[in-house]
Parts: structure tokens; sequence; C-alpha cells
């Protein structure tokens, strides 16, 4: 995911622009110069600037001079090939998939998936994917569901406990 | 002294006891585990202290973050992997002793001079806070506005990257700290109509996603390091009393200049290491031994990196001002545990401030034996492959998130996080900035709104207060050092290319 200063310094302009713009349009509160909507102006407006000199190249010699990583060649990144970039995005996609399905397939089985998904995806043969999803699961609600007493939903298989 | 002596009844309780044992045996793992920093451990931590007492939530946090700063020497020094990011100074240097034979050294002054720094890091808070007490009690939101602002700034020039960019993502942080209705005026601010927006973004996600999520982002696109060669380990701390000896002024300006950097507000242990190693090869009498394994740099480093651990408690327990990313998650602690942040603190709740002192040296003492374990079992510890551990970081996460206010929501807001996190690192957008923005947003704007209107709005009062007037300098020294630096490069191009 290696943006251009010239792209990323784009958008902090237009972040910027729009908390400005987004800041004015507050309602302020009545018999006050200042309100609620300075902070955001502010804020906006400095990041706007930023985002300008950015753009620019300004302060670029500070930075480290680029060291591409190192591109992985296992798992779900060698499988992707070219689209390898892509494989960074399974972690987020896999609390997508928990704030989806824990509610209605319950704490456990939702779990097995993401680990076992987390596994195979960095390269784990599938004898440790299936370990890991079947013991690591188990073990995380035993601490939380018990020790710590959070509500983890039961959904379809609720654990023995 | 009748504090005191309650603070070591504090201390002595059983749960406060286990909590440090446990504790101390995760930080230590989790530290040594290449990219899982002690921020990220502390931060994990965070849903299980809520189910504890307030003692022993903050014993936790001290007790995992102070061995996580250690234990990260270790992979630096078998591997030349930094196993947190505050060992990355010196990782060369400790590799390049390993490769001479002298492994057991390196990681014995890793911990060896890690414990004398925590301790004269903890004597420093000891003697400082109380005293900055006093003096904070007549700060107005004025001294109080610019001296988060003075946080921020460091934050963002510590953070070895475009002096820009991290500003940027300092104010990025303060962005997202406007959402919600926690505002001046009591409006929703920018929630597009999501209702679970109205509450905020709270830090715990924020971090959780930024430091985990993000880092098992990054390993799903780098490949596995690779496995820890077996070895045998002589003595671990034989040498260490000659080295002290020896290396006796590089340790205490390395434990003075930990001190120092850790009490700045923004500043944490990564700059206090880089700096230290910086001054140890300045004003070594060989510096051309630096890098060949030369263990000057390692003993003024390893002291500072926890020194600045200790010391950076002074301005969260004094201001509710993070000293550090560890401290900004500590912060979040105090308040949810009733032990919120200020001057009264100190004189309120003495015996939970001896209580937290206790804890700190008995952390940096119980460091020794345990630290001794842990760099035996490391080619154990360190050969577990990291399949199997980070998708086990990944579910907790989820569930740590979800813990910390039984919302879905949270478990979204980590996701999210952890896409920006890993977007801004491959950028060179420093995330530490970030959080802290995130993290000290409301009291920013807290006080800079109020300030506004005491002044009628006017910027002239800010600076008119003595107090106020200091830190406004040392905020806008601060603000124009890249120019400086860039402008100093500038003239002097022969003296940069050497």
């Amino acid at each position: 995911m290696h943006l251009s200063d010239r792209i990323t310094g784009g958008f902090l302009v237009l972040l910027g622009a729009l908390a400005f713009w987004g800041g004015s349009r507050l309602p302020a509160v009545p018999g006050q110069d200042v309100g609620p909507a300075v902070f955001p102006m502010v804020v906006g407006g400095g990041l706007a600037l930023c985002g300008a000199l950015i753009v620019l190249g300004i302060g670029h010699s500070f930075e480290d001079e680029e060291t591409e990583p190192v591109e992985a060649h296992e798992g779900l990144a060698r499988w992707l090939g070219a689209w390898r970039a892509l494989a960074a995005f399974v972690p987020p996609a896999l609390l997508l998939f928990y704030v989806l399905a824990s509610e209605a397939l319950g704490f456990l089985p939702t779990a097995f998936v993401m680990v076992a998904v987390a596994a195979l995806s960095l390269g784990a043969s599938p004898r440790l994917a299936l370990a890991m999803a079947v013991a690591a699961p188990p073990v995380v609600h035993l601490v939380f569901y018990k020790l710590l007493r959070v509500p983890l939903p039961a959904g379809i298989l609720p654990a023995p406990w | 002294m009748t504090a005191f002596l309650e603070a070591m009844r504090l201390v002595a309780a059983p749960d406060v006891l286990i909590a440090i044992m446990a504790s101390a045996v995760y930080g230590l793992v989790v530290g040594s585990l290449p990219g899982l920093s002690a921020t990220m451990a502390t931060a994990l931590l965070v849903p299980v202290t809520f189910y504890l007492s307030p003692i022993a939530a903050v014993a936790t946090i001290i007790t995992a973050s102070a061995m996580a700063i250690f234990s990260g020497d270790i992979p630096g020094a078998l591997m030349r992997i930094p196993g947190t990011p505050a060992s990355a100074a010196y990782t060369d240097e400790a590799y390049a002793m390993t490769r001479k034979g002298q492994a057991e050294l390196a990681l014995g002054a890793g911990l060896w001079f890690s414990a004398i720094g925590g301790i004269v890091g903890t004597l420093s808070l000891v003697l400082m806070a109380p005293a900055l007490a006093e003096m904070a009690l007549s700060f107005s939101t004025f001294e109080y506005f610019w001296l988060a602002f003075l946080g921020l700034m460091c934050a963002t020039l510590v953070a070895r990257s475009s002096p820009i960019k991290a500003i940027a993502a300092m104010l990025l942080g303060l962005l997202f700290a406007c959402i919600g209705i926690e505002n001046p005026g009591g409006v929703p601010r920018f929630t597009l109509g999501i209702t679970d927006l109205l509450g905020g973004i709270e830090p715990i996600p924020a971090l959780v996603g930024v430091f985990a999520v993000s880092e098992v982002m990054r390993a799903m696109t780098t490949p596995e390091p690779p496995p820890l060669p077996r070895r045998r380990f002589g003595s671990i701390l034989a040498g260490q009393w000659a080295l002290t000896k020896k290396y006796q002024w590089p340790m205490w300006r390395g434990n003075i200049v930990g001190i120092i950097i850790g009490v700045l507000p923004g500043a944490g242990a990564d700059m206090a290491a880089w700096v230290s190693y910086a001054t140890a090869k300045r004003f070594s009498k060989e510096p051309e031994k630096f890098g060949t394994g030369h263990p000057e740099g390692l003993v003024e480093a390893g002291a500072s990196n926890n020194a600045s651990l200790a010391s950076g408690w002074v301005p969260s327990l004094l201001f509710g001002i993070p000293g550090d990313t560890i401290t900004a998650i500590a912060i979040g602690v105090l308040y949810m545990k009733g032990l919120n942040p200020g001057p009264t603190l100190f004189t309120e709740r003495a015996s939970s401030m001896y209580a937290l002192y206790i804890i700190f040296v008995l952390a940096n003492i119980i460091m020794i034996p345990l630290g001794i374990v842990m760099i035996r079992a490391a080619s154990l510890v360190l050969r577990a492959p990291r399949s199997a551990v980070m998708p086990v970081i990944v579910l907790l996460c989820a569930v740590g998130a979800f813990a910390t206010g039984n919302n879905l929501f949270s478990v979204l807001l980590v996701g999210l996080f952890g896409i920006v996190g890993f977007v801004m690192e491959r950028n060179g957008y420093p995330v530490a900035a970030l959080v802290l923005g995130i993290v000290m947003g409301t009291m920013v704007e807290q006080n800079f709104v109020t300030s506004l209107i005491k002044s009628d709005g006017d910027v002239l009062p800010f600076f008119e207060r003595p107090v106020s007037s200091v830190l406004a300098a040392m905020t806008i020294a601060a603000l124009l050092w890249p120019a400086a630096v860039w402008a100093i490069r500038r003239l002097r191009p022969a003296e940069a290319a050497r």
C-alpha cells in the first residue's frame, strides 16, 4: 500500500478542507463567540496546510530513504501472486466477519474460522492451522467469559462451562 | 509513614501479587516476539484490567510494559530483529556482540542496565512528582493548553520521519477526537448520523487497531523471520559488575537522559534509546568501536529506555498528559479506576501513589531473575511460528475490543484503525503521533476553548502568565526545530556529508 506523497498529501488537503467546512457549519453556543466550531476549523486548516506542504515535498529530506519491505512468498501472499499486497487486508476482514457473524454463529465457531483463516493466510500447514483453531478459541473464551465475565455470544455452539 | 505502610499492604494483597507475576511473564513473552511491541502488549491488557482492583490494574500495566521493554532486547541481540521499537537503536550493536560470541554479555547488559534504569527512573518519579504537583496546583487552562500542545509537538519531534507528516498525523488524531457530542456546544460533531459515533472514538479500539491489527497486517505481506538457532548460554550476569564500574558515567548519563525524555510529554522509550545511543557514541573515548560489538552504547541506551518508562508517568499522573504511548493507555485505566490524574492525586490518594512506586521497584527487581529465565527459554519461545501467534492476536483484538464496552462497533473500529495505521506506517506517517492526538484531543480542545472564552477570543493572554509563556516558548521552539535543523544542514553541507 505504498502511495506517493502527492496522493496522501492531497487526501489530507481534502480531509482538512472538509473538516474546516463541516466545522464552520456547526451551530454556535448562543451568546458565545467561541463554540464547538473553533477547534475543528483550526485542526482542519492545519491539516490542509500540512497536506499542501507534503504535496510540495517539503520535509521529505527528513525521511529515511525508501526501503521497500521484502514481499512474503508464503501462504496467501504466494497464492495471490501479483496481488499479494491484498493479503494485508485479511485481518480487518476477519474482524468484520466477527462483527457480522458472532451474534448468529456464537463465539466458538466464529473464532474457529478466524484463527484457521488467519493461520492459513500466514502460511501455516493445515495441521497447525486446525490445531490452533481448535485449541485457541476455548482458552480465550474461558479467560474472557469465565474469569472476566465478558458476555460472549453463545450462538449455535454454547461452551460447556 | 502510615500512608507508606498502607501502600505496602495494598501491594502485598494476593490479587496484586498474582497480577504482577502473570503480567511479568506476559510482558516478557510478548516483548520478545518480534513485531509485538510493548505498547501492543499494554493495549491488549486493558480489557483485562477492567476486571481487576485499581492497584492490581495499574500493577499489570507497569510490570508488563517494563518487562516488554527489556525483553525486546532478546531477539535484537540474537536475531538482529528488535522485539520492540525501543530496542531498535542498539540492535545492530547487540547482534555484533553475539557474532563475537558475547551473547551472554549483550543480553546480560540489556537486563542489568534495564533494571538499574527502571529503579533510577522510579526514584526520579518519587522525587519529582510531589514537587511538581505543588506547582501544578496553580496551573490554569492556559498552562494546561500549552502543556498538552507541547506534548503533541514532542510526539512529532521524536518521530524520526518528516516533521510535516508527523504533524499531519497528530492533527488527524485531533480530528478523530472531534467526533462525538463531547464538545463545548454539546452538539453531534462529524458523526455522519451514526449513533455509535455519538459517544466519540474511544482511545482503546484505536490503540489496539493501530498497534496490533496493523502489525498482523504487516506480517501478512512480509516473510517470516528465520528461526532462532538453538544455543546454550553461559552465566548471564557474569561481567555485568565490571561493566557497571567501567561504564559508570555512560550509565548515569543514560539514566538522566532517559528521565528527561520520559518527563517530556509525548516522548518515550524509543526516543530515549536513540538519543542515549547517540550521546554514548559522541562522548565515548573509543567511538570507533561502536557498531562492532562494543557494550558502551548498550549500557547507556539500555538504562535510558527503562528510565524513561518510569519518568513518563510524571506528566501522566500530574496532568493527565501521557509521557508516551504506554502511559497514554495507562491514563485511560487510571480514569476507569477512579484514580483520576491530577495534582490532588498526590495529596488525597498518597497511599495509592506509594503503592505505585513500590510496584515499579518490585517489577524492576523481579525483572532480573525472570529475565534470566526468559533469556534461557528464548530459543523455545522464539521458535513459535508466526502463523500460530498472529491468529491468536487477531482473536484477542476482537475479544478485547468487544470487552471494552460489550458492543460490536468497537470491533469494527479496531479493524478500521488497523487499516489506517497500516497505510500510515507504509507511507511514513508516524502512528504514535496519531494516537497521542486521539488520546489528548478532548483535553486540548477543552483547555483551548475555555481559555479563548476567558480571554474573549484574544490570543495575547495565552502568553501573559509566567509559566504559560515559558511553555509557549518551548512549544514554539519544538515547532521551529525541524526548520532550524534543515537550515543548519543547508549551511554546512560539508559537515553533513561527513
